[in-house]
């Protein structure tokens, strides 16, 4: 017998659905994972010409239940290492917004004061603020103190985030 | 029917699915078709998936393709020596519980003399 085709409509949703799955799976072990999408997409699609698509994506539920299943059978916590990479950019983004919002305000005390130039060490990276008539200036270099901060904090927040001591388990 | 605790089911869910492909070997969807069909019938294909993906990678099933007329090739799943031998020990932990729990119930039910 010829296999029946999938029609476009189909194919969208079970694409769709396996997009979404996808994303909620990001910290499963790879080569399971991989696996377990093509048995997916494999019962998907020759359910879904049995009973018709639609009801076979809601039978499987949520996409992000059907991956804490997975999840959950693997008997053990693993690391969420996509959480960890969100949890640093967020504690890297933080301090660079801090950096900027104190430069900021050092430009606006300076002109208050009168205007000049004056060089601050925040997070432990070298500023140097200018705020004259004829110039505003922020020139910041980067050195060890103020790169090992940055890095140090988005580290611990990695850690924290990804739960990377499961690694250990 | 009455509701049931989820959790209920989840602890005898891979007993089910071994006792059920023991029976006759089976796909995925028609699995749940199957165990819907037996009275479970909230029971969703997203609950049986996983624990066939974690039967067969413990090796308690095993899988081979057979071709489908309605797509690719449908995957059908039965059991190894090792589930064979893993339900075995499932039912008499299972008939353990179940008398020990019936033998609670019944004497819970029976009014105490005074």
């Amino acid at each position: 017998m010829t296999p029946s085709a999938t029609s476009l409509t189909d194919r969208a949703s079970r694409e769709w659905f396996l997009f979404r799955f996808s994303w909620h799976m990001q910290d499963f072990p790879q080569k399971q994972y991989r696996q377990i999408k093509r048995d997916l997409r494999r019962e998907l699609t020759t359910a879904g010409a049995d009973v018709g698509m639609r009801r076979v994506v809601a039978d499987l539920g949520r996409p992000r239940t059907l991956a804490d299943g997975y999840l959950a059978e693997l008997g053990r916590p693993v690391p969420r290492w996509t959480t960890g990479i969100v949890a640093a950019g967020l504690a890297i983004g933080f301090i660079v917004y801090l950096g900027l919002a104190y430069a900021l305000g050092a430009i606006d005390a300076l002109e208050a004061t009168g205007g000049g130039s004056i060089t601050m060490h925040p997070f432990g990276a070298e500023m140097v603020i200018t705020n004259t008539p004829e110039e505003i200036s922020l020139v910041s270099s980067a050195n060890i103190a103020g790169l090992v901060f940055s890095v140090g904090v988005g580290l611990v927040a990695f850690v924290l985030g990804s739960r990377a001591w499961r690694v250990l388990r | 029917m009455p509701d049931r605790d989820p959790q209920l089911l989840k602890g005898v869910l891979p007993m089910l699915v071994l006792l059920l492909l023991t029976e006759d070997e089976s796909y995925g969807y028609e699995l749940v078709t199957r165990l819907q069909a037996d009275g479970l019938t909230d029971i969703a294909a997203g609950t049986v998936y996983p624990v066939l993906a974690r039967l067969e990678r413990e090796g308690h099933v095993s899988s081979r393709l057979v071709a489908s007329s309605s797509g690719p090739a449908r995957k059908y799943y039965r059991p190894t020596a090792d589930g064979a031998a893993g339900l075995a020990t499932a039912l008499r932990g299972w008939d353990h519980l179940s008398d020990t729990v019936r033998a609670v119930l019944d004497r819970a039910a029976t009014p105490k003399e005074q």
